[in-house]
């Protein structure tokens, strides 16, 4: 399984869907802990994000020969954690109201801090209070190094709509914050 | 590596090794598209049709008025609606299984491509441009061709 590991994700998918499925593992192992992660950022439940990263998997590895591998298939496996995600909130609806009387005044402290990738916990407690649409592309593009096409791809906005949650993201963020003390 | 990261990774390769789950085969997703597509077509003519039948049984006053209606009834494409409904929904349903990427979006998707196909069809009506394209422009065969106004024509010439 050693000689795999250098294949990209795309090229080991091929091979999945042709010769060896037990080739799915070195898959589960390159994305497991990432989604599992993205998962709990979007649900707070540790329970609940495991059984929507198991789910995942399941469905991505049935529709495998749907996924066309000239794709990034790290987009095409966040899309269908963040699917299995959002329809668990529908189910339990505990989504926290969009402040509308924020205001969006730039700061460039909060941007600091996620740049030097220092993240305390206060400002991880800051994001838990956050609106999932903002939260989401936030936790895309700082914990899990995602691009704006990418995020753009998984959460099927544009990524002019990307660049502008995340900058309100870190607005509302820092108001949060500020709240907070 | 945690526990909880084993029991994924064992979970979900204990059902592929026992055949509990499986890859859908290809032709799953062919079908699935060709539906869609098949689907598409058939309410693209649908609503053409729909859209001068309405706008035609609006203006339908003077001569020969009713006759025009009952010819553009008498053609009107029937087999487009069941082929529609079918092709939509059946295509619609396989692309929302196997596209989980697209889950979300399917229905909205198509009911978008079919109020636009609608508004376009509205707006050539109102701004008169299906009368030019009758008069000149590239579509003037086509259109003069299948149009009932040709055939009211050659009634009148009769």
């Amino acid at each position: 399984m050693i000689e795999y590991e250098e294949k990209t994700d795309e090229e080991l998918v091929e091979i999945i869907r042709s010769v060896d499925r037990e080739l799915f593992s070195v898959i589960i192992d390159r994305y497991e802990k990432k989604l599992f992660r993205y998962a709990f950022n979007l649900i707070k439940n540790e329970l609940k994000a495991s059984d929507i990263v198991q789910e995942a998997f399941i469905k991505s590895f049935i529709n495998l020969k749907g996924f066309d591998t000239k794709k990034k298939f790290s987009s095409w496996i966040y899309r269908i954690v963040h699917n299995e995600a959002m329809n668990s909130v529908k189910k339990y609806r505990k989504e926290v109201p969009i402040l509308d009387d924020m205001d969006f005044q730039s700061n460039e402290n909060i941007e600091k801090d996620f740049e030097k990738k220092e993240i305390s916990e206060e400002v991880v407690q800051c994001m838990d209070q956050l609106p999932l649409m903002y939260a989401e592309p936030l936790a895309l593009y700082y914990f899990e190094d995602k691009t704006y096409d990418e995020i753009s791809d998984i959460l099927h906005i544009p990524p002019g709509t990307v660049a502008i949650r995340i900058k309100r993201s870190k607005i509302i963020m820092k108001k949060i914050c500020q709240t907070k003390r | 590596m945690s526990n909880e990261e084993i029991k994924i990774k064992d979970a979900v390769m204990e059902k592929i090794r026992h055949d509990e789950i499986k890859m859908r085969p290809t032709i799953y997703y062919i079908g699935g598209s060709i539906l869609m597509l098949v689907g598409l077509v058939a309410s693209v003519v649908l609503s053409v049709f729909l859209v001068s039948l309405v706008q035609f049984s609006l203006r339908s006053h003077g001569p020969m008025g009713q006759y025009r209606l009952d010819q553009l009834l008498g053609s009107f494409p029937w087999w487009t609606i069941p082929v529609a409904v079918v092709g939509l929904v059946a295509g619609v349903i396989i692309l929302r299984r196997y596209e989980v990427v697209y889950k979300h979006n399917a229905w909205l998707v198509v009911s978008g491509f079919i109020l636009s196909v609608l508004l376009a069809g509205i707006l050539i009506n109102l701004t008169g441009l299906d009368n030019i394209w009758l008069k000149r422009g590239p579509m003037r065969g086509m259109l003069r061709n299948n149009s009932q106004t040709q055939t009211f024509e050659d009634f009148r010439r009769r």
